[in-house]
This record gives structure tokens, C-alpha cells and sequence, in this order.
């Protein structure tokens, strides 16, 4: 048993804290959330120069080879920031998609570009019935002539508008299969629409009769592509709580900070014990989304059944999140509200990942589903 | 990262050595009653004798220095050890005492040379049982505030005064405790620590009638007791770590007690509360295939997983060395808090037979109606969760030039 990160980790840990602070200050990270141009950004180039979008994508498709955990530790770094993606879009679940679902031309000509960073791509599965369960899936493809010509409407999309490629989830005109399609976000026929307000990153997608080569098809033919994706989804989970958690160290690090300096009644307000409950309950939440997650990256790693832990990191997690964020509000209070002072970052981005590859009741479900209940 | 211990062939073969042991030691007739309470006389005897020959082993306290008497085995070797036992819902040690997880550890840290020969092998060996004697009925919260007195005379000190809520049920060989030395003096520098024999003139132990004596992780009490002093006199030999040098005493197994040490085991109600709605139906359907019944097991899955791994944290960290601030306290304060709320999901899911120990309308004979006293009356011993955040926020340093430090451990 050690529950320690190993040498190489800790050290890739302070690299990624350095490159964070140095390259997204919180006027960098206020001005990308205010323009919603995450990538192509001076910061987002030299994230792609340091080769960390390979992080897990193996050495034979041009990346690092790295174990969940190192990515995890990457991750965790990221959700700091919070550095807005596509990293885990592409890094990520990209990556895992295309190394489940893809063929081996496939993966020889995409791996290497997401790990260069080159190119970038973002997940398009989700449509109006807000769902991430393959009946929900409407989004055609229709033959035409060589290929498919793909139709529908991708919504709450996140990272599209800063992914150079999409892959989408689509249904096979006899309803049978859901498939999955890699279009570049730039094709003719796809018109992306940053959905504004609360939202961190989230778009929506219109598919209007996209025409697509059958190269275009993850794996070469749709049967199948629904499972691949649902594996590298699963996969994936650990990394985006991994974020999660990161984002949870930052407020849980800014409300002690805080509490320390503010000074009300004449004493810092950490004197308080009103106070103090606000930061215990942010710390439980956040070491029991650490820990739940890093067990779910040491299940990975380590090749055992990984399915309940999943489940029970993202449901923990995502609720930590948000949680970690309401109690730094309250420590914070008016201070907290101001955008410059860049608590709202954070609580923006927890209200979407709360969401994001499914919400705390929806991994529950899947937890029961896990445990034989 | 690793969250199992890496089973070497040397770890299996001692897995192997540990399984016959135990199958061919642990005494016929051990039984598990629902409620400590009813662990009766000889049945307590039956787990002492265990004790005894887990102790010389080297096994009862594992990880315990060989030169005091403990094992001096690895945490890996420990941890196969506490997971076998685990399988007859038995725990080290299978039977309630404060020494070798508490005392035991302020002897190592604080005590002379001698007195560490003197009281450390009868305790990692199993030869006493000691009690630990800290709340008094103006010293809960406050312990610091301790009044017993004791006060010295030749070669012996005096002692007079009254503890609460303290031990168990079948007596004990020693007794633990601090004291006040020095009525005038500054806080927490007036405090005394004593181990003293069960067996003197002048104690006398009455047991208290409380809707449950909770119990820790392991082996529960059974009951509490009131201990009154009187005139009792102790050998000055036996006060460790020196007069009014009390608190830091008590500090290494006061961080012990707020949930350091950590715990690998399985949570045995929520095991037990899985199997009964596995197998048992409610209208001619499983009970676990009912909605509501998912919702809160799953509820209750999810505490017992984050209490888990905080105690396999804490387990973890305790013997690895890392550097230890809120670790303790918030282990603590979240079995307290899940153990409520989970003993609320119960009482969701069983209704009316959470709550009775009938053998007819009663589930889980008994189990169930114990764990929904226990839960309560969990949230006060060791210290109440409100202390358990006061300890925290030290801790983290909240609204203070300085964080507190953990106490000192072996």
C-alpha cells in the first residue's frame, strides 16, 4: 500500500503549477471566460508545446504513454486554473474514443495530432432530451452517394467552440446503430453557437446535411461505436474528477487564505466558528472527491474492475465541486461575487461539470446498477 | 499509488501461516452478540484468551515495538493480518481496550525506560486490559478541566475524584488517567498522567444505564462506568512523563482517539444491512429492487465508501510517516456524521423493524435495532463532533498566526 504519488508525479505535478501560473494568471483565465476563445490562445500553444495533451495517448501514436494517474495529476493541476480545454475534450476523451473506437489508419493519422495538439476535437453525443444514454441519440446519417450526409442538432456540446475536429455520436437510418463520426468543426453545413450565460464552454451544434467520407467513421462501420464510447467515457470519468478535484483545492486554498485576512469585529473571521464549518465542510468535500478519485485512477491503472468506483467518483466529485464552491461563497461573501476576484470561475465551471458525462443521480443509478442492487 | 498492500509470496505465505493459526486458535463458541451489552462474562473471557495467544504471537498489536512486547511486523504484514481476523467479524483486539491502541502509545512516547518495561509487554501481549479514565463531569468537552486530584505523599501520590462514561463491562487490570496536580497552576501545565492497578483500596466502579455504550470501531464496551477515587494511593513510579507534563501525555493519545490511527475493515452493519435486502422480499419483490431502497443504499454505499478510504488514508499515513494536521479530526467527525445518516437510511429502508430487537418482527437479529441506539450515542465519545471541527480549524490554521501541531506518536 502508498498512497503517495511517485517521483515522476510529484514532479510532473509542480511542472503543471508552475506552467499554470505562469501562463494562466487570473487576468488571463478572466479575460479567456470573458471572450470564450479558450484555443487558439498564446497560453493554450505553449500548453500544446509541453506535450502534456499526450499525456495518455500511447508512444506508438506519438504521446507519452503516461498511466491514468500521471493524467490525473495533470488534470487535477489544470482544474486549478480552472484552465479552460479542450484539453480533457481532446487529451481525454478524444483520445480514448478514437484508441476504443477507431481503426488502426485511424488512430496512425488522428493520436498524433491530438497529442501535438494540432488538432483538437470535442464530443458531440448530447441533443435536446439531455441525456447520456445512447436512446437519446437523434442526430442522422443518411447515405449519399460515396458517404453519409449527417443531420441533427448537438446540444450542450462542451469545448465545440474551441475543438478543431467533432466527433459525433449519429444513428444509422434503420435506427439500429448509434456510430460515431469525426467532422472537422469547420465542414460545410456545421454551424457552432456558444451558449451564453452560466454555462462554462457549452455550445450548441447544428448539422445541416453534412456530407462525410465512410473514412470518416470511427472503426469504419457505426455498429459498435456506442460501446467504444461508453468505455472511453468511463475512462475518462477519474480524469474530469481528477479536474474536479483540483478545482476544489483551489477554493477550499483561496477560503483558508481568506479567513486568515479579512478582518471583521476586528479579528480575521476564521476566528469564527460559523466560519470554520463553511471550510470543514469544503475540506470533507474535498478529500472525499480525491480519494474516491484516486482510487478509481489506481483501479485503471492497475487493470481491476473499475465500473462502482467510476460511478462513485464522478457522483462524489461532482457534487464536491459544487459544494466546495457554495461554501467558499459563504466564507466570501460580496468579495466572493466580483468577478475580478475569480471565486466565479470556478463556481461557473462546477456548474457544468456537474453535468457533464452525467450528473450525480444519473452516476448513482449506474452505481446501484454496478453493485447488483 | 496503491491503495492494497502489494501481497509478496513471503506476505502470502504469511497470509497462509495466519489463516491455519486462526483456525485452529480462535476458540470454539465465540459469539457475536448485536449489542456488546450482552457479551456475557465468559464469552469476554473466551476473546481475552484469544487475545493472550495473538499477543504471543506478536500478532495482538502487530505493529507494536518487539522490544515492548509487539510484533514489529510491517504495516503489509499488519494489514493481512487485521483483514484476516476481519473475516470473523473479529478485530485486534478482539475484545474492548484502550492500552495498546491508546496508552499504550503515550507510554511509548512519553514513559521512562523502565516504565516502558514495566507496562508495555503486559499490554501488547494481552495480559492486562486497561481502561482509559478522562471525562469527568466538569471535564467533557473541556478535559483540561480535569479536578481529580492527585496529590503527593512519599512515595505515592493520593488520588480523589470521579470520572464518567469511562470502560466497560468485565473489569479491567489497569486504569489510565489524568489528573490534576496542581489546583493553582496554568492550564494544561497543572495535569498529571497515571497508570493505576484496577486492584487498589479506594476505587470503586459503578455501571451507568445509557441508551447504548456506542463503540467504536471494533469491539464495543458494553457498558460505561462511573470510577470514584477515594484516597487511592498509587505508586509514584507510576506517573508517566512527570508531574504537571500531563496534557502532553494525553495529547499523543488524544490524536490516536481523534481518529489518526486509521482502521482497514469492513463497515459490518452496511455489509450486513446489503445482504438483508438482497435477500429478503417486501410485496413478492426483493427488497433492494424497490426505487426508494436503491436511493438510500446507495445513499449509504457512498458514506461508507468515503469513510473508508479516510481511514485507509489515515491508516496509511500513520504508518508511512507522512506529515499528519487535519487527517485525524475529520476521519472522526465523518464516521460520526455517515454513521447517523446512515442509521437514518436504515431506519428508512426497515421501518418499525429497525427498531426492535423481537425475534419475530425484528430484522437482522437485532443488529439493526443496536446500530440505531449506537448511531446517537456515537456522536459524543472520543470527542463530539463540534470538537472534532474545533480540532479541524486548529488544524488547517483558520484565523490563527499558527496551526496547532498533531500530537506526538510512537
Amino acid at each position: 500500500m502508498d498512497l503517495a504519488l511517485n517521483e515522476e508525479q510529484e514532479m510532473l505535478k509542480a511542472a503543471v503549477r508552475r506552467f499554470v501560473d505562469t501562463e494562466y494568471p487570473k487576468e488571463t483565465l478572466l479575460e479567456l471566460s470573458a471572450t470564450g476563445q479558450s484555443a487558439p490562445s498564446e497560453p493554450w500553444q505553449r500548453l500544446a508545446g509541453t506535450g502534456w495533451l499526450g499525456i495518455i495517448i500511447p508512444t506508438e501514436y506519438g504521446g507519452e504513454g503516461g498511466s491514468y494517474t500521471d493524467a490525473g495529476v495533470l488534470f487535477e493541476e489544470l482544474g486549478r486554473g480552472p484552465v479552460p480545454g479542450p484539453h480533457l475534450s481532446s487529451a481525454a476523451l478524444g483520445a480514448l474514443t478514437i484508441l476504443e473506437a477507431g481503426t488502426t489508419d485511424q488512430k496512425r493519422s488522428l493520436l498524433p495530432d491530438l497529442a501535438s495538439g494540432r488538432r483538437t476535437v470535442a464530443l458531440a453525443i448530447t441533443e435536446a432530451d439531455y441525456q447520456w444514454d445512447e436512446s437519446d441519440v437523434q442526430t442522422l446519417a443518411t447515405a449519399s452517394g460515396d458517404g453519409y450526409r449527417i443531420s441533427g442538432t448537438k446540444v450542450y456540446v462542451y469545448d465545440a467552440a474551441s475543438a478543431t475536429d467533432l466527433i459525433c455520436a449519429v444513428r444509422t437510418e434503420n435506427r439500429q446503430h448509434v456510430g460515431l463520426v469525426i467532422i472537422p468543426a469547420d465542414a460545410p453545413g456545421v454551424s457552432i453557437r456558444r451558449l451564453e450565460g452560466f454555462a462554462w464552454n457549452l455550445a450548441e451544434i447544428r448539422l445541416d446535411a453534412v456530407q462525410i467520407a465512410p473514412s470518416a467513421i470511427l472503426g469504419a462501420t457505426f455498429g459498435g461505436g456506442w460501446d467504444a464510447l461508453e468505455r472511453a467515457v468511463a475512462s475518462s470519468i477519474p480524469l474530469l474528477c481528477a479536474f474536479q478535484v483540483g478545482g476544489s483545492q483551489q477554493v477550499y486554498e483561496m477560503s483558508v487564505d481568506y479567513s486568515r485576512t479579512r478582518i471583521q469585529f476586528g479579528t480575521p473571521i476564521g476566528r469564527f466558528q460559523r466560519v470554520q464549518d463553511h471550510i470543514i465542510n469544503l475540506v470533507n468535500e474535498l478529500d472525499a472527491a480525491r480519494w474516491t478519485t484516486y482510487e478509481a485512477l489506481w483501479k485503471l491503472d492497475s487493470e481491476r474492475d473499475a465500473a462502482d468506483s467510476i460511478h462513485l467518483a464522478k457522483a462524489v466529485s461532482s457534487a464536491a465541486y459544487y459544494n466546495a464552491c457554495n461554501h467558499a461563497h459563504e466564507v466570501h461573501a460580496g468579495v466572493g461575487s466580483t468577478t475580478e476576484y475569480g471565486l466565479t470561475l470556478h463556481t461557473t465551471a462546477s456548474r457544468t461539470l456537474y453535468q457533464f458525462l452525467g450528473d450525480p443521480k444519473f452516476h448513482r443509478r449506474r452505481l446501484a446498477d454496478a453493485l447488483g442492487l | 499509488m496503491d491503495f492494497e498492500p502489494r501481497y509478496t509470496a513471503e506476505q502470502e505465505t504469511f497470509r497462509t501461516e495466519v489463516q491455519d493459526w486462526l483456525r485452529d486458535n480462535i476458540p470454539g463458541g465465540i459469539q457475536h452478540p448485536a449489542d456488546s451489552i450482552d457479551l456475557t462474562y465468559e464469552q469476554y473471557q473466551l476473546r481475552r484468551e484469544l487475545g493472550r495467544r495473538l499477543g504471543d504471537k506478536g500478532w495482538l498489536w502487530p505493529t507494536a515495538p518487539q522490544e515492548y512486547g509487539g510484533g514489529g511486523l510491517t504495516i503489509d504484514h499488519s494489514v493481512v493480518l487485521e483483514e484476516e481476523i476481519d473475516n470473523y467479524n473479529l478485530s485486534l483486539p478482539p475484545y474492548y481496550d484502550s492500552g495498546g491502541r491508546l496508552g499504550g502509545n503515550s507510554i511509548l512516547v512519553w514513559g521512562s525506560e523502565e516504565q516502558k518495561q514495566e507496562f508495555l509487554p503486559k499490554i501488547f501481549k494481552g495480559e492486562i486490559r486497561t481502561w482509559q479514565l478522562l471525562t469527568e463531569p466538569e471535564a467533557g468537552s473541556d478535559l483540561a478541566n480535569a479536578k481529580t486530584a492527585a496529590r503527593r505523599d512519599g512515595d505515592d501520590y493520593v488520588i480523589n475524584g470521579q470520572k464518567v462514561y469511562v470502560g466497560s463491562a468485565h473489569g479491567s487490570d489497569y486504569m489510565w488517567t489524568i489528573t490534576c496536580t496542581d489546583p493553582e497552576g496554568d492550564r494544561h501545565q497543572n495535569l498529571s498522567w497515571f497508570m493505576v492497578p484496577s486492584n487498589l483500596p479506594g476505587i470503586s466502579v459503578f455501571p451507568m444505564d445509557l441508551l447504548s455504550s456506542a463503540g467504536e470501531s471494533g469491539a464495543g464496551s458494553g457498558v460505561k462506568n462511573i470510577v470514584y477515587f477515594d484516597n487511592v494511593r498509587v505508586p509514584a513510579r507510576n506517573l508517566i512523563g512527570g508531574e504537571n507534563e500531563g496534557w502532553k501525555v494525553a495529547t499523543t493519545h488524544l490524536e490516536l482517539e481523534h481518529g489518526t490511527g486509521g482502521r482497514i475493515g469492513r463497515n459490518w452493519i452496511v455489509d450486513r444491512l446489503f445482504d438483508y435486502c438482497k435477500s429478503n422480499n417486501r410485496r413478492g419483490e426483493t427488497l433492494s429492487k424497490d426505487p426508494d431502497v436503491r436511493e438510500r443504499l446507495v445513499d449509504i454505499y457512498i458514506d461508507a465508501e468515503i469513510g473508508r478510504l479516510f481511514q485507509l488514508r489515515n491508516y496509511w499515513m500513520r504508518h508511512s510517516g507522512a506529515n499528519v494536521t487535519y487527517e485525524g479530526p475529520q476521519a472522526s467527525y465523518f464516521r460520526k456524521q455517515s454513521g447517523l445518516r446512515v442509521a437514518t437510511g436504515i431506519l428508512d429502508i426497515l421501518g418499525p423493524a429497525a427498531l426492535t430487537k423481537d425475534e419475530q418482527w425484528g430484522a437482522g437479529e437485532g443488529n439493526f435495532e443496536s446500530n440505531q441506539r449506537a448511531a446517537i450515542i456515537a456522536l459524543h465519545p472520543g470527542g463530539t463532533t463540534d470538537i472534532q471541527k474545533v480540532i479541524m480549524a486548529r488544524r488547517i490554521g483558520i484565523g490563527r498566526q499558527q496551526r496547532e501541531r498533531a500530537g506526538a506518536l510512537a
